[in-house]
């Protein structure tokens, strides 16, 4: 694992420990909801399934064919925001 | 705690790629779960959930930080899912878990991010009712020791509890419902559902302008349509039932117009001095209606509504503010606080008999709600500046002072404590002093949002000598109101006929005319005279 992927590693583990992955991931629901980014895939899961068919499509199709869009949809707003929270985190709980 | 690997019983099926393999989802799940549910799968399902998917405890988290990594590449990440044969982490992404569940066949594993089972013989995500109940438990099991949602309070126990929004799923009676009644309604921006006429059984306007403005209130609205009032009267005249019944003739998609005639009867019973044909005053009809479907409706916990301090029925919860009156003793500038509720707020207006305090035009009363001096009018923010400023009782009019133990000169001033969700403010229009008997016609221009923060108990300090020096927070929305009805009187004290605004949807108005409805322009609206102005708070928060 290189240094980078061990950082995160380790940021991950002090998150989750603490409590406040689950409370990021409450507020990123929440900041996605309300910039309508759920609504947008939502719609686009719906013309994913429309054009594989109900009957053949999978978990994995819908993954594959979102995530790309989903990951660029994100607002910077927010993605700054969620930055801000984790350095706010980090800073005060540093070893 | 799972420790070692447990050897179960395997499916014996082949993990070829079988693009035939994947069917229909049925709540029965697949028929590749059947190897997993022996023993006591259900408490070792339970574990799961608690310890990797959904950690409520500290303990529990502090134990999935540390394992929850692919055993193959140590990644915590790229959708890292369980075995559930057996103690093996491994992600999706890289196809890690696919390897394990080949070479051992293994053929189920759980997604630790969102709790799903994933069957890798029906190569997707199966849904197994049984399974899914245990993840919705441990789910809420979970939700609960974070204190993640929102506290609602059960009445009943006054205890609270943290609850989660989730989205509505029909029970079994719903299902067959829909079933039963195909019929679909669709709102279009331009449908007209909700607008229906009301024909006048012998001056009866008055009691019709009121029904446009209540039916087409959306919290009530929302009350009724949802089928939220169970009623405990033992007799026919229960004028919420009516009231429910009112809503559904609305909303039924008929565009003739209804005949109040039971609704008529019910007022006349329970509100006697409204009874007769002869025309009667709007304001005081609403008042009327609203005290007798407060009486009528019970709160929560089935009590009847007879305590005015504790009553939860929907007219309260909707309808209720809290008016603040301060009495300042002018000698030891010791203040007396009282809360009443109040249901509207009745206006004086300016050539009316009481003196109408000369206040200047404009003033940021008036600049925040962009109400328009063009023509020097009176504006419904000087009828509240009036309304909320301080008044000398005078020497004739002496409290009892309890610093000073004795009768001196005070001040009095009325402020809004509590904002109800829906404020009406009532122009007071109809003079009946003992010297005459009269209309007020004097135009007061009313905006179409309204911002009340001026007006707050917790606004008062700011205020000094009548100059409104507020720095307005943009950010707080706790008081801003849009307008959504105005009912209008045309004509003299002794003929006259009532009319209501409406708003539906956004932007657009229509016109109530007892049977006749029209469409109306925002400026007709703005332009009207204005008797009664219905307000809805923009912004709602939970308690």
């Amino acid at each position: 694992m290189s240094k980078d992927s061990r950082m995160r590693a380790t940021i991950n583990q002090k998150l989750t420990e603490m409590g406040e992955r689950e409370r990021l991931k409450e507020l990123l629901r929440a900041k996605l909801t309300e910039c309508g980014w759920k609504d947008q895939m939502k719609a686009h899961c719906k013309e994913v399934i429309k054009e594989k068919g109900l009957e053949h499509v999978t978990v994995e199709d819908l993954v594959v064919e979102i995530t790309p869009k989903g990951r660029a949809l994100v607002p910077d707003s927010v993605k700054k925001e969620l930055l801000q929270r984790i350095r706010a985190f980090l800073a005060q709980h540093a070893t | 705690n799972r420790e070692e690997p447990r050897t179960r019983p395997h499916c014996g099926i082949t993990h070829a790629r079988n693009p035939h393999a994947v069917s229909t989802m049925s709540p029965a799940g697949c028929p590749h779960v059947s190897g997993f549910k022996v023993d006591n799968w259900k408490q070792n399902l339970r574990v799961i959930y608690q310890c990797f998917v959904w950690s409520g405890s500290a303990e529990t988290r502090k134990r999935k930080a540390k394992s929850c990594i692919c055993h193959m590449c140590g990644a915590h990440l790229n959708r890292l899912h369980s075995c559930l044969y057996c103690v093996f982490f491994a992600c999706f992404a890289k196809k890690h878990i696919h390897e394990h569940a080949k070479s051992k066949r293994h053929n189920l594993a759980i997604d630790l991010l969102y709790g799903g089972i994933y069957c890798f013989v029906c190569q997707d995500y199966i849904y197994d009712k049984d399974m899914e109940q245990i993840a919705k438990e441990e789910q809420r099991k979970a939700w609960k020791m974070q204190g993640v949602g929102v506290l609602q309070t059960h009445t009943h126990t006054h205890t609270q509890t943290h609850t989660k929004y989730s989205t509505w799923e029909p029970t079994k009676r719903e299902l067959e419902l829909l079933r039963h009644n195909p019929k679909r309604r669709r709102i279009t921006s331009n449908c007209t559902i909700g607008l229906r006429g009301l024909i006048n059984l012998g001056n009866t306007c008055f009691m019709n302008c009121i029904v446009q403005a209540l039916t087409h209130t959306p919290l009530l609205r929302d009350f009724f349509l949802s089928d939220r009032h169970k009623c405990e009267m033992q007799s026919n005249s229960c004028l919420v039932c009516e009231m429910s019944q009112l809503f559904q003739e609305f909303y039924s998609g008929h565009r003739s117009p209804h005949i109040p005639f039971r609704l008529l009867h019910l007022v006349w019973t329970h509100a006697r001095h409204l009874a007769g044909y002869e025309q009667q005053d709007a304001h005081e009809f609403l008042i009327a209606a609203l005290d007798v479907l407060h009486r009528h409706c019970k709160d929560d916990n089935g009590k009847k509504a007879n305590n005015p301090n504790h009553c939860n029925c929907i007219i309260d919860q909707i309808f209720t503010g809290g008016l603040q009156s301060d009495v300042t003793c002018q000698v030891c500038h010791g203040v007396s606080t009282t809360i009443d509720p109040f249901w509207d707020i009745s206006l004086d207006l300016p050539g009316s008999s009481t003196p109408f305090w000369p206040l200047s035009p404009g003033g940021d009363g008036s600049a925040l709600n962009g109400e328009s001096h063009t023509t020097g009018a009176t504006t419904l923010t000087d009828c509240l500046r009036r309304f909320t400023r301080p008044e000398h009782l005078g020497s004739s009019a002496k409290i009892k002072c309890s610093g000073c133990h004795s009768y001196q000169e005070s001040t009095k001033q009325l402020t809004m404590k509590k904002l109800p969700i829906v404020a009406c403010f009532h122009l007071k229009r109809f003079e009946h002093s003992a010297k005459l008997r009269r209309k007020i016609t004097t135009y007061v221009s009313f905006p179409l949002e309204l911002d009340m923060t001026p007006f707050m108990a917790s606004s008062k300090e700011s205020r000094m000598n009548g100059q409104y020096q507020q720095t307005v927070d943009p950010f707080n929305n706790d008081n801003k109101y849009s307008l959504f009805a105005v009912v209008n009187h045309q004509g003299t004290l002794e003929s006259g006929h009532y009319t209501t605004f409406i708003r539906q949807h956004k932007d657009q108005w229509f016109k109530c005319d007892d049977a006749i409805i029209t469409k109306a322009s925002i400026k007709d609206v703005l332009d009207s005279e204005g008797y009664l102005l219905f307000y809805h708070k923009q912004f709602l928060e939970y308690e």
